[in-house]
């Protein structure tokens, strides 16, 4: 049969959780992003201790084809360590802010991993085989005298264990004078900017020495300050064309061949306040935290305190779809403000970009990608997705209790007031220590990968 | 604090602080607006002035608080409860460059922010947050509003000024001579602030006490809020070294005995060394630098015994 289901026809089931199982969470453990490479296969994550830990899916078992691959981990290293700034006396934080990417083009992976102010390039490589038979040198290294050596063979490769070296390949620093909370490669693959609370530069991936200020909304005087960067994007096929988004929950589209320095935006995204909403705390929740280029590039999604809002790139004045994430939130502004929460910032993201279609089971089909589905994060472990076309959208938690591999997950219910019903939870309840800020989607098939505090979940897809 | 699944309660005074804004305009629910306000107001001054984080603050949470703070303190001013704020100046700046330290602002720009819409149209006095006059005509300074003992729905007062008496106009003299603000206002905030947080009912007694001196203190403390871009340091704005000058040293209050003052009331007595404190940072000459009690004053003694009358009333 052909199965190309929306958001709702996905039966999401427990596959695997990564972390410690004490509830006493080491501060270093703490999962601070979450990014699948291209292909899917590879799934990153980053600490708050500057810690990458890779995961690779198995090959798939022709035999067993009710369950994809698992992920194990393939490689782990430490990408950042904490630094001091002298001249401040201040940290500077380890802690992983972002992973990208890069496609691969040779046997070698390779990642951007990022810290509040340096940018690496690693690596990953791996080895499984190592040569023998030298002529002077013994197996463990030493050198043989060269009068004991009688005859001349040539070395060949013998098969090892694997070994999964991850080494920095370029390291681009001291361009950032505040924290970087973004980076983005280009689809020229050549090109990667980094965005912080002020700026963005942009680099090439070869050169470590310099890069271009391409958007500076430092003012003159900083007392006038009133605005800074949230997040920034490069449009997906257009290598001329990122976004940025605000803590005024604007976002500025940008061209860089009308300028050399992009102060001036192309286009403006913006929706005028809904006055019956208005607060104190307006212009707080409207901070965009993320942003994310569908696919196509025809739209935009991003994400404030309370919704996801779709946008279309060739309509400015307002947003084409906005999901509400948790809106029984808002009577509870003045509390979250008060203990930080609402300064939280929860990230989003699209389903995967090719839809496997299996046909008869032995003729696939890859259509082209829909961006149909939307997931972020909230409270409570609690994540949610919105399925554009069917407008559903369902609630779901991940928890180590009750999940059994190839259950399917229960969805969730948040009562915001009035009688509880059965099963429901109370806004009151709500934990707010657990929060789900970072959530990726497999690229190809119905995977996600969502992290909690320190614990990593993979859900799949019930293949039938 | 919200717990691990645990049921929270809301203190009483958060009572009708969530949820929309009311309009200010209406009546009672006026009361709870300016609360709500007050209680946003003074959190966001606990954010910014007790935050000593090793690593530097976050600029966002930065920006937005300090956005929220202008956004009220717009909102007071268009009330009529502050005065228009007087231009100061500005140290050095500093030489380190472009980091977040930037140099210590002047505070002109603010009285031309444009308003942010809100409901407020308004200008007429809130009747029931105004101290009554009667306590305002007192001779002296020192009278607290020691009536608004009625729990936590009656709101502080936000430092209104409906009467202009003499001591104000005097007062008015005195800062126009005054210097940049020193780090010792912010302690006076946060001292202000910790002691709203922690009895809010009892907030409009343990304020700066008097009004004249909220009302300074007030302004005083919005002359700081720019100037926090500056605290990512590990020590924190407030840990000037000046600052502990002025505090611990050993400060000459001979000149400024107050005592019609200290007997009047109980709170009164606890106003003797802030007013010291405040009359120093006041009195001292027409010099950028904060106070220490070694620098001359400069000032004549005449114009000393001229403030001193006002302030005691004779």
């Amino acid at each position: 049969f052909l199965g190309a289901g929306g958001g709702n026809d996905i039966q999401w089931c427990f596959s695997q959780v990564k972390g410690a199982v004490d509830d006493d969470v080491a501060e270093a453990d703490i999962i601070s992003t979450v990014e699948f490479n291209h292909s899917g296969e590879l799934l990153a994550t980053g600490d708050k201790g500057g810690r990458v830990v890779i995961f690779q899916q198995e090959q798939e078992n022709k035999t067993q084809s009710h369950s994809r691959g698992e992920y194990n981990v393939y490689s782990t290293f430490q990408s950042h360590e904490p630094e001091f700034d002298y001249l401040k006396s201040l940290e500077i934080e380890e802690k992983i802010n972002k992973i990208r990417w890069l496609p691969q083009k040779n046997a070698a992976q390779f990642l951007l991993s990022t810290n509040d102010k340096t940018i690496k390039l690693w690596k990953i490589s791996e080895r499984d085989k190592r040569p023998e038979g030298y002529n002077l040198k013994e197996e463990d290294g030493r050198y043989r005298d060269p009068t004991t050596v009688t005859t001349l063979r040539v070395p060949v490769f013998r098969p090892m264990d694997l070994m999964v070296e991850a080494s920095p390949r370029r390291i681009f620093a001291n361009a950032h004078t505040y924290h970087i909370n973004s980076i983005s490669i280009n689809s020229d693959y050549e090109t990667y900017l980094s965005a912080d609370d002020l700026r963005i530069n942009l680099w090439h991936l070869e050169i470590t020495d310099r890069s271009f200020n391409i958007v500076d909304i430092k003012p003159a005087n900083m007392e006038e300050l009133t605005e800074v960067i949230t997040a920034a994007e490069f449009h997906p096929n257009s290598c001329n064309t990122f976004v940025y988004s605000s803590s005024k929950g604007t976002i500025r589209l940008c061209d860089m061949r009308a300028s050399a320095l992009c102060d001036r935006h192309s286009k403006l995204f913006e929706e005028p306040e809904d006055p019956s909403n208005r607060s104190f705390f307006s212009e707080i929740i409207s901070s965009i935290s993320d942003v994310k280029f569908s696919h196509s590039g025809r739209y935009m999604m991003t994400r404030d305190y309370l919704s996801v809002k779709i946008w279309d790139l060739n309509m400015e004045n307002r947003p084409v779809e906005t999901y509400q994430v948790h809106e029984y939130l808002r009577s509870k502004l003045c509390s979250l403000y008060e203990n930080d929460c609402i300064f939280d910032k929860f990230e989003c993201c699209w389903n995967g970009s090719d839809r496997q279609v299996i046909f008869n089971g032995t003729v696939t089909f890859f259509l082209p990608p829909l961006c149909s589905i939307v997931m972020t994060g909230s409270y409570n472990n609690f994540f949610r997705m919105f399925d554009r076309n069917t407008k559903r959208d369902i609630t779901l938690e991940a928890s180590r209790e009750n999940n059994k591999p190839r259950t399917v997950l229960k969805p969730r219910k948040v009562c915001a007031s009035g009688k509880r019903k059965k099963d429901e939870i109370s806004v009151d309840s709500l934990d707010f220590n657990k929060k789900i800020l970072h959530t990726a989607w497999h690229p190809k098939e119905n995977i996600i990968a969502v992290a909690t505090t320190n614990n990593l979940y993979i859900f799949q897809d019930k293949m039938n | 604090m919200l717990g691990k699944g645990g049921k929270r309660k809301f203190d009483e005074h958060e009572d009708g602080l969530e949820g929309k804004v009311v309009s200010p305009t209406d009546g009672p629910s006026k009361v709870s607006y300016t609360l709500q306000r007050q209680t946003i107001f003074n959190i966001s001054l606990m954010k910014l002035y007790n935050h000593r984080p090793l690593t530097e603050p976050s600029l966002q949470k930065t920006v937005l608080i300090n956005n929220m703070l202008r956004r009220i303190q717009e909102e007071l001013k268009q009330e009529g409860s502050l005065r228009p704020v007087f231009v100061t100046t500005s140290q050095p700046a500093d030489p380190l460059g472009d980091n977040f330290r930037e140099a210590q602002p002047a505070f002109s720009h603010l009285a031309s922010q444009p308003l942010l819409p809100t409901d407020l149209v308004s200008t007429t006095p809130l009747e029931s947050c105004l101290t009554p006059a009667s306590l305002l005509e007192d001779d002296t300074f020192c009278t607290s509003p020691t009536v608004q003992h009625d729990g936590p729905t009656k709101p502080p007062p936000p430092a209104l000024q409906p009467v202009k008496d003499s001591f104000s106009s005097a007062l008015d003299e005195i800062e126009e001579l005054c210097p940049a603000p020193t780090s010792a206002e912010a302690v006076a905030a946060e001292t202000a602030a910790h002691d709203s947080k922690d009895h809010p009912s009892e907030s409009n007694v343990q304020k700066p006490e008097g009004l004249p001196e909220s009302r300074t203190a007030e302004s005083k403390l919005m002359d700081s809020l720019p100037g926090n871009f500056e605290i990512t340091t590990s020590t924190g704005f407030l840990t000037d070294l000046t600052l502990d000058d002025i505090l611990f040293a050993d400060i000459d209050t001979s000149m400024y005995d107050f005592d019609p003052c200290t007997s009047a009331t109980g709170a009164a007595s606890k106003m003797a060394p802030v007013s010291a404190d405040e009359l120093l940072k006041t009195l001292a000459p027409y010099s950028s630098q904060p106070v220490t009690p070694n620098q001359p004053f400069k000032m004549d003694l005449t114009e000393l015994d001229h403030i001193m009358e006002v302030l005691v009333g004779s």
